[in-house]
């Protein structure tokens, strides 16, 4: 009843997402050494296309976890990921003969977008308000960014050297370079880079979710004023989430720079605001599996819809995500992961059977 | 600082109010009485500027005329809406949240296939009024008058009618309502209604001052979200009032000085610093402000 | 025999309350309350409906705020202290309706509630407690799947696992059959014994006097008697405020 403190290995193969046990990880460890060894028969145009979607899983598991695990639901991821462009974008320009350049940049577009996250979150969190507020505020703070970053047009609008390149953005911006690897669009480095970061985003927050702290933040969302009865400092914890959610969204920017060399408003605005809630609503956001699943296989649906008939992407984006709440509220991939359990027909009343994700469900 | 000046900041301030006010009123009364936000408010004002573009140009129906088209059909389409996908997110306000945000891209979408990437807009009346050597445009004394009118007509409507008080009973306390016969879901529906009117409003009204695009819906909400955040959902009307006097108040003169964008800037920060000490906004700081007064009347 | 012993052997009660008040718009749920409990002291709270009992509770726990008063805990003023403050330092309230996480195990729910103290040498007094309540054998349940009085136990649990040295108990026997309530007495006497400090508030007077310990009375937001079980239900104007003649 009283449990020690459970091993490393038990709090990642724990209850808080789908998939478990022997079989499941043999086939995650096939999965990931699959992907790691892809370079040596993928072509640079596969590697690109690829790690350009890899990169936004970081971003999506960070909504996941806020709005799924925490029960906030966040626009905000966008604007972390533009203002982790950005300060990236400023930083290694700004510092370029620097041979660390690149890595400064990294750290501080991270650094830079936790901190406004924190900022933004003490104001939110500790005032106890009703949880559609952050939606809103978000939503706002992501269109006011956009539209700010799209007038800063003209030379007046800089940064040391680094002009913020108004609605057009800002180009020519360097990838990360550490001493030769140049982690570039089509190169191997940035494929493995964002493979690494997917897989190391996912484990990670999947050993958190499963930790002590990973219950709390569910107590939180199932029962708040509970959770503060016991003893915790609730709106400490909610910030410090929103925070973390924060820094992967600046680490898919940052990832998303080094891949394209530049970075523009609209990766602030409406609809990329919209993507990762898209994501996280159609893979099922008590599922961090899910939603890494969904976050690739819907970038890649929205990049074969942008070359098929770009005009009808957000339609069906928007179609996709109503059709999602209304008939499948738990998400797709979740559902379909439940089904297939059943299926299986594992005997009721054990409590691994129907457990997992989406039964703790709470709106 | 002339009398002219003065009274052209007031012009300013009282064009800021109206824009607030009748951008959010719709979506307040909404959230008051369904507990519900509805995302696809920006989009419902756009059907509203588009219906009276479109009835204008194609139609050729006078204009006001194309605004009551646009009050009209609006408010139907937020029914069918209700009826449709609010319905089943009652217990569910995150939920019903990105539905209507779907709903909204779908919208917003949907026009730019259907209509293109912009309208001719509806000419603005060329009325103007001169005073000290400031010009003020009169079009936009209208819309202030007509927000005074639609407060005026909200309020009478909640205090004064009979559904008005079917609806305050469903706000305070939905089961005692119910079981005292008031049908709620019914009054769902016709607020629902009534907000989506109210926002099919705003956008005919204000279809005359602005470019008619797909698009145009983010503008309003822009400061119609943060008016709502920082009114509260405890009494709609006097949220909205107040919420829109006070933010008006702090975007007008920055807005003057240091250009539109800084205005916004502004609201976005005056909102998370009211919120973070009156977590439930205006409305709700003046409801429990109320309850201690009669407390302390009574010692 | 006086079971109202409000001083330790420091002379400090473990909790004192000074003048404490509180009015939700027009009535005054609690007009000046003074009360003195001490360390290991088991009292319930009793009073008719409207008394100000729970409001008492949401007070001394942190939900509400007074409008006057204060609340001192081991001396500390806790008065402004937030709830998760006062829950850390030794005062915990089990809410009246139970209010557990139901979609979590018992045991996922008894985690929560230790916190960081879990890696530590294990909670004898929770152990303890699971058993004499029936609960060890249930860990893998959804909460929300259990009876009613297991939930209340459960409950009760939880409020222990936080390692209180006052505990809230608000209408614990609510909903439980007569067996049941003889049990949670028990259990509670117990608890007190062990060292506890107690309040209970409660309705059913069955539960009171199998407690049989010091027993405070509220009528109107104020403390209207105050004596051992014996003394009160002697009492001819407590029985009038609750049965309105003589």
């Amino acid at each position: 009843m009283t449990e020690d403190r459970p091993s490393a290995l038990s709090r990642l193969n724990g209850p808080q997402d789908l998939g478990r046990g022997p079989v499941f990880w043999t086939a995650f460890g096939v999965v990931s050494a699959a992907l790691l060894a892809f370079p040596l028969v993928g072509s640079p145009f596969y590697l690109s296309n690829l790690a350009a979607f890899f990169l936004y899983v970081p971003m999506g598991l960070g909504l996941c976890l806020v709005w799924g695990y925490g029960g906030i639901l966040s626009f905000g991821q966008a604007a972390f990921f533009g203002i982790g462009g950005y300060l990236y974008g400023v930083i290694a320009q700004n510092l370029a003969p620097m041979p660390a350049a690149s890595l400064l940049g990294l750290l501080g577009a991270v650094a830079g977008s936790v901190l406004v996250a924190a900022l933004f979150g003490y104001f939110v969190f500790y005032g106890q308000v009703s949880a559609w507020i952050i939606p809103l505020l978000t939503l706002v703070l992501s269109l006011i960014l956009e539209t700010f970053m799209g007038q800063t047009a003209g030379y007046q609008w800089r940064v040391g050297h680094v002009l913020l390149g108004g609605y057009n953005g800002m180009t020519g911006i360097p990838s990360i370079t550490v001493g030769p690897l140049e982690f570039g669009g089509a190169s191997v480095a940035l494929y493995l880079l964002a493979v690494a970061m997917l897989l190391l985003a996912y484990v990670g927050l999947r050993l958190f979710v499963n930790s002590h702290l990973g219950y709390v933040v569910v107590g939180i969302r199932d029962d708040a004023e509970r959770t503060r009865m016991l003893g915790y400092d609730v709106a400490r914890t909610q910030v410090v989430i929103f925070a973390l959610a924060a820094g992967l969204a600046s680490l898919s920017g940052v990832l998303y720079v080094s891949w394209g060399n530049y970075v523009n408003p609209s990766s602030m605005g409406l609809y990329a605001a919209t993507l990762p809630v898209i994501w996280t609503a159609v893979g099922g956001r008590s599922s961090l599996l899910a939603v890494l699943v969904s976050t690739i296989a819907l970038k890649w649906l929205a990049d074969t819809l942008a070359v098929r008939g770009g005009e009808y992407a957000f339609l069906i984006m928007g179609a996709l995500l109503l059709g999602t709440m209304l008939f499948f509220p738990l998400g797709i991939v979740v559902s379909l992961a439940r089904s297939w359990r059943r299926r299986r027909s594992v005997p009721a009343g054990r409590p691994e059977a129907g457990r997992g994700a989406g039964d703790r469900r709470s709106p | 600082m002339s009398l002219p000046y003065l009274v052209s900041l007031l012009y300013q301030y009282a064009d800021n109010v109206a824009f607030l006010l009748l951008a959010a009123l719709g979506l307040m009364i909404i959230l008051g009485v369904v507990d519900v936000i509805n995302l696809a408010h920006g989009e419902l004002i756009m059907l509203g500027a588009y219906t009276t573009t479109l009835a204008y140009h194609r139609a050729h129906l006078p204009l006001p005329l194309c605004m009551l088209l646009s009050v009209v059909g609006v408010g139907a389409f937020g029914m069918l809406l209700e009826r449709t996908v609010i319905r089943r997110f009652y217990r569910d306000r995150l939920g019903a949240l990105v539905a209507t945000w779907g709903i909204s891209l779908i919208l917003s979408q949907g026009t730019l296939l259907l209509l293109g990437p912009s309208l001719i807009a509806v000419p603005l009346p060329d009325w103007t009024v001169s005073y000290g050597g400031y010009s003020f445009g009169a079009y936009r004394l209208l819309l202030f008058g007509a927000a005074v009118g639609v407060v005026l007509l909200a309020w009478w409507v909640f205090y004064r009618t009979r559904l008005g008080v079917r609806t305050r009973a469903t706000m305070q306390n939905a089961e005692m309502a119910r079981a005292v016969g008031v049908d709620t879901r019914r009054i769902y529906l016709y607020t629902f209604g009534a907000g989506s009117a109210l926002a099919g409003l705003t956008g005919a009204l204000y279809a005359p001052t602005t470019t008619i695009v797909p698009l145009m819906g983010t503008t309003f909400v822009d400061v119609a979200f943060i008016t709502v955040v920082v009114g509260g959902g405890a009494n709609p009307i006097l949220g909205a009032l107040t919420s829109s006097a006070l933010l008006a108040l702090i975007s007008t003169p920055l807005s003057t000085a240091l250009g539109t964008f800084a205005g916004r800037i502004g609201l976005l920060v005056a909102a998370l610093a009211i919120i973070r000490f009156l977590p439930r906004g205006l409305s709700g700081y003046f409801h429990d402000l109320q309850r201690r007064r009669m407390a302390a009347a009574r010692t | 025999m006086s079971a109202v012993a409000a001083t330790t052997t420091t002379g400090e009660p473990l909790l004192r309350v000074e003048g404490l008040a509180k009015a939700f718009g027009g009535i005054r749920a609690v007009q000046g309350v003074d009360l003195a409990v001490a360390r290991g002291e088991l009292r319930c709270l009793i009073g008719p409906n409207g008394a100000g009992k729970s409001t008492l509770f949401a007070l001394l726990a942190g939900l509400e705020q007074p409008d006057a008063g204060r609340i001192l805990f081991e001396g500390e003023d806790v008065t402004r202290m937030s709830p998760f403050r006062r829950v850390r330092r030794g005062i915990c309230l089990k809410f009246q309706t139970t209010r557990i996480y139901r979609g979590l195990t018992m045991g996922e729910n008894l985690t929560l509630a230790r916190g960081r103290r879990r890696g530590a040498s294990s909670n004898g007094r929770l152990e303890w407690a699971l058993g004499a309540l029936g609960l060890a054998r249930e860990s893998g349940r959804p909460a929300g799947e259990l009876s009613h009085s297991h939930q209340q136990w459960l409950e009760i649990c939880l409020a222990l696992a936080t390692e209180p040295r006052l505990l809230l108990l608000d209408e614990p026997t609510a909903g439980m059959t007569p067996e049941e309530t003889a049990l949670t007495a028990d259990f509670v006497v117990r608890l007190a014994d062990g060292g506890i400090t107690v309040l209970v508030v409660e309705h059913d007077m069955a539960f009171v006097r199998h407690v049989a310990r010091g027993v405070t009375v509220l009528h109107y937001g104020k403390v209207f008697a105050d004596g051992t079980f014996e003394q009160i239900e002697a009492n001819h104007e407590v029985r009038r405020i609750y049965l309105g003649e003589e």
